[in-house]
């Protein structure tokens, strides 16, 4: 056993070792962009209705079609790259996508490894739960008299995580963890959690799709904008994406976005 | 959607699949073939390290090595992610193939490699042509079972944004709100490519097979 | 005077603390058929091994013609197709037919063309009277039909000098008298052979020379009729009573 654990130490201190060589990029990665003509941006396909799969097997969504605009006005050609959720962050990090865009927010742990743009949409939390839901939520921490379930990942899972679980308001076992929001949607149809805590947009897709659900309670619980995530202290591609998001903004091009997405 | 779509669909990931299968397989029987040679004939040492190898290989859980080899690793060696998939997929099957492959040399009877030097072969005859042939023979039922768990393994790839069968699937689920057509599909394609693969693999142990051998 | 094809001096093989056996001297002559006989167990198989450099002695010198094949710089592979060897278990590759199995060293050793090589493998299952067999794998051939392919895979390769460990030992009694006849016409025709065997009549018959090994040294050499009739020890006299007393009767049955 010792031989085993002396050799992986050295595989991952080889691997490390790999890392610290590796030569930074000093290139500004929006001169990469324009020097490619393309901009490689990674999602997550599976979150209604920011971004998903068509009918005809194209990625749709609100963030979809607003990043499909801002590529526009770059004046570079889009390219997609799907992955996980959990993937995305890695991803920017290591310099495999340019930036992502997947109904992120904002959060420090986050800001640690890559950058943010200002945000172009503020989004609301909502508890979502079966219509014969019979407790009462007043204010949000009452949410931790009952069972939850969250993505993996995203800011409700950290809300829950830190303002209920780890200040001692409920036991981690009453929460349940997800790929995926639809995932969570069906056991909350099966009875096994009682209350979905998730972005509001969604929230109220799933009541729409599912049906015999209703919305209890909707606020910001956390920090409610959404960003695109960029590549730690690329500020020039920052500002340039910041300046098509103000004008798309003023434009009121967002509002009839979230119009098209976001209305039933 | 359409219920054809959404198969169409997911099914298109069958390249990733194969794809995935077909570099990490049989770059995992060549390494493992010379790994369970040295292993065996390559003296005390080489057994040792290679013993290593094998239980750090099946011990890592293969997201592991893809995420290593894809996110970590990504400052030196720059790979796509199909490629840092298959060639993690193909290492880690590379020390169990060594394994299958090492087990069959060993039940080959020493007396054939014996008989093949008594005739005047070098060792590396006496392997190529006496000892190989007979060992490849053996492993293939075994190995059959290490092409299924890599054609099944291959989907682990999704995570690294390969748009593969089980990806799909999910982005299918997604929309649709349809997760039991969705993972059923996927689950139907893999068993129609390990079934026919596990087809392919018995035909040729049947064609392979040594008449009336004791 | 005769040509000596073999030549061993002081070869001894030791196991750990295990004496296989010590300072043998032997000499064979070309054309010569030598029989070791003894109890089992004396280390008449270690020292086929030995001449054949399937294992390493631990002292002492063996020549093939005027080669030393003990010495360092030798090329065993070489050294190894000039001696032909057929074991207890006949050791055919499973995976080959007889025909492929006579002809695969004649094709990767001799590096013959396949022509060639499947005409010189023919002609030696000729001589074992195996050619209706020639396609038949291992698996599908009697023991003593399987011996007779090992000898042919063996002659194939012309060697200088032919060993044979216990041919008939792993043999049913009524496969036996094949593979002794192949062996006896062998030897009629000239070939230098090393023997050993528990077949006293075979012995008796063909052999030019005798050797009684017991517990790793020679005990005693001769030719068959002084060795038989005329033993000079009584160590000789009892392996020689013992051994007429297992297999004697049967040879007197048949």
């Amino acid at each position: 056993m010792k031989k085993v654990s002396v050799a992986l130490m050295l595989m991952f201190l080889v691997a490390s070792a790999l890392v610290a060589c590796a030569s930074p990029e000093a290139d500004s990665v929006l001169d990469k962009i324009q020097e490619a003509g393309t901009v490689v941006v990674g999602t997550s396909a599976d979150y209604p209705p920011y971004e998903y799969v068509d009918e005809s097997g194209n990625f749709a969504g609100f963030d979809i079609e607003l990043m499909t605009e801002i590529a526009k006005r770059m004046d570079v050609e889009l390219e997609w790259t799907d992955m996980p959720f959990d993937s995305l962050i890695a991803a920017v990090q290591e310099g495999k996508i340019d930036m992502s865009i997947s109904c992120f927010n904002y959060s420090e742990e986050r800001d640690e490894k890559v950058d943010f743009s200002d945000a172009y949409y503020t989004s609301e939390d909502a508890f979502l739960v079966a219509e014969d839901f019979a407790g009462t939520i007043t204010n949000a921490e009452d949410v931790a008299n009952f069972k939850i379930g969250v993505q993996s990942g995203t800011v409700q899972d950290e809300w829950v995580t830190t303002e209920l679980i780890d200040a001692g308001l409920m036991e981690e076992s009453n929460l349940s963890r997800y790929e995926r929001v639809d995932q969570a949607a069906m056991d909350l149809q099966a009875g096994r959690i009682e209350v979905i805590v998730a972005d509001s947009v969604p929230a109220q897709a799933l009541m729409g799709q599912f049906g015999g659900f209703k919305i209890v309670f909707e606020d910001m619980l956390y920090t409610g904008p959404i960003n695109i995530v960029l590549p730690e202290g690329d500020s020039e591609l920052q500002e340039r994406v910041n300046s098509i998001i103000a004008e798309l903004q003023s434009e009121g091009f967002i509002d009839d976005l979230a119009v098209k997405y976001f209305s039933d | 959607m359409d219920i054809i779509r959404f198969i169409q669909y997911i099914a298109s990931g069958t390249a990733y699949t194969l794809g995935v299968t077909f570099v990490a397989l049989p770059s995992g029987l060549i390494l493992g073939l010379i790994l369970a040679i040295i292993y065996v004939y390559g003296g005390k040492i080489a057994a040792r390290t290679l013993s290593v190898y094998s239980t750090i290989m099946r011990g890592i859980p293969p997201i592991v090595l893809l995420f290593i080899l894809y996110f970590i690793m990504s400052g030196t060696i720059n790979l796509s992610p199909f490629w840092a998939g298959s060639i993690s997929l193909g290492v880690i099957s590379s020390a169990y193939q060594m394994e299958i492959i090492r087990g069959a040399i060993l039940s080959v009877s020493g007396g054939q490699m014996i008989a093949a030097l008594a005739i005047g072969m070098s060792r590396l005859q006496a392997i190529r042509y006496i000892v190989l042939p007979q060992t490849l023979r053996l492993a293939i039922p075994p190995w059959s079972n290490e092409a299924a768990i890599v054609i099944k393994d291959s989907s682990l790839v999704y995570a690294l944004g390969v748009p593969e069968i089980l990806r799909r699937a999910q982005l299918i689920s997604a929309s649709t709100q349809q997760p039991f057509l969705a993972y059923t599909t996927a689950a139907l394609i893999y068993f129609g490519l390990v079934l026919f693969t596990n087809t392919l693999l018995r035909r040729l142990e049947n064609r392979l097979r040594i008449p009336a051998n004791p | 005077m005769t040509n000596k094809i073999l030549t061993i001096k002081n070869l001894t093989k030791i196991y750990g603390d295990n004496i296989v056996f010590q300072n043998i001297d032997l000499s064979i002559n070309e054309g010569d058929t030598v029989v070791i006989i003894g109890p089992s167990g004396t280390g008449k198989s270690t020292l086929l091994r030995c001449i054949n450099l399937l294992t390493k002695p631990n002292g002492g010198q063996i020549w093939l013609d005027d080669e030393e094949i003990t010495s360092k710089e030798v090329n065993e592979d070489n050294v190894r197709q000039h001696i032909g060897m057929v074991f207890q278990n006949f050791l055919l590759f499973n995976h080959l037919t007889a025909l492929e199995n006579v002809k695969l060293g004649l094709i990767k050793v001799k590096k013959l063309d396949k022509t060639a090589a499947e005409a010189k493998a023919f002609q030696e299952l000729e001589r074992v009277g195996l050619v209706d067999r020639a396609h038949h794998f291992p698996g599908q051939l009697s023991g003593g039909q399987q011996q007779r392919v090992a000898i042919a895979r063996a002659l194939a390769m012309d060697p200088r000098i032919m060993l044979f460990d216990e041919p008939t030992s792993a043999l049913d009694p009524e496969l036996i008298g094949e593979v002794l006849e192949v062996m006896r016409k062998l030897s009629l025709a000239g070939m230098t052979m090393l023997v050993v065997t528990h077949e006293m009549g075979f012995a008796r018959e063909v052999a030019d020379r005798i050797v009684f090994m017991e517990k790793g040294s020679i005990v005693e050499e001769g030719s068959p009729e002084d060795l038989f009739n005329r033993p000079k020890f009584q160590r000789t006299r009892e392996f020689l009573w013992k051994i007429t007393e297992l297999y004697g009767k049967k040879e007197q049955e048949e």
